[in-house]
């Protein structure tokens, strides 16, 4: 049982956080619409919004803040090794169209 | 917040289901990371047949995705009102999550009929189907989300309710 409880949000603030994911979904979709001004940059910077929401609904929305140390860093171990993965298929992208286009 | 249930102690310090729980939500991260991956490595190039952008609302995705986004509220709420053992509210919340993540899942099932229609099919190319495999798993994810949930409020019809026992694991 853990031992290092915090208290949890209160519903307003659970509110508040819903209110923050909705912006950052607006930007995703004014993302979509900016692509060309954007350019290789889009699927990046969308990458990093969805990193930015997941974080916010798994610490907050599923309480992963308020777990135990061990559970939280089970959890960024599988969110790094995947960031990794984004990584190495950003780097393959950006190679090809270098060595391609 | 205690819950004044007790657990029996865990060397790990956490109770097992819920461990087992989050272990398992990690490796979702990257069963989903990997099918992201490779939908992003065949994004953007020059295969036969038509072309996702040439079929795609945004909009309406966009809403859709943005109410899938809102079941996440819900389903904290839920929990919310039964750490503060509000039968009532719990369960208003567990049918609200549940009727979001249905109305997703129509959205979805209307966008991939429009897709079929206008021909961007599982087998048109291998983007398609990169495509068609991320967003049928996270629908298939949803589907057994709004089965849980509906199974969850219909057990909070009972008498006794929902408890740590009968429903969602609290914190303690």
């Amino acid at each position: 049982m853990s031992t290092d409880h915090k208290e949890h949000p209160t519903p307003k603030k659970y509110v508040q956080i819903a209110i923050v994911l909705g912006v950052l979904t607006a930007l995703e979709v004014t993302l979509y619409y900016l692509e060309d001004l954007v350019g290789v940059f889009t699927d990046s910077l969308l990458i990093f919004l969805a990193v930015g929401k997941y974080v916010i609904v798994v610490g907050w929305f599923m309480h992963l803040r308020f777990e135990n140390k061990m559970v939280n860093r089970f959890f960024a171990g599988g969110m790094i090794l995947a960031l990794i993965l984004f990584a190495i298929v950003m780097l393959e992208r950006g190679m090809a169209n270098f060595f391609y286009s | 917040m205690s819950s004044g249930h007790e657990y029996p102690h865990e060397s790990t310090g956490v109770e097992t289901r819920k461990l087992g729980m989050w272990v398992f939500l990690s490796t979702e991260v990257l069963f989903f990371g990997t099918l992201i991956t490779t939908f992003l490595l065949f994004k953007g190039r020059n295969f036969p047949g038509i072309k996702l952008t040439d079929v795609y609302d945004i909009p309406f995705t966009s809403i859709s995705s943005f109410i899938l986004l809102m079941s996440s509220l819900t389903m904290v709420l839920a929990h919310n009102a039964l750490e503060n053992e509000d039968q009532e509210k719990t369960r208003v919340w567990l049918l609200a999550t549940a009727m979001l993540g249905a109305i997703f899942l129509a959205g979805q099932i209307y966008e991939f009929t429009e897709f079929y229609h206008k021909g961007f099919e599982l087998s048109t190319n291998i983007f398609s189907s990169t495509f068609y495999v991320l967003t049928g798993f996270h629908g298939l994810h949803v589907f057994i989300g709004v089965v849980f949930l509906i199974a969850l409020w219909a057990i909070g019809q009972r008498q006794q309710g929902l408890s740590l026992d009968r429903g969602i694991i609290l914190n303690s």
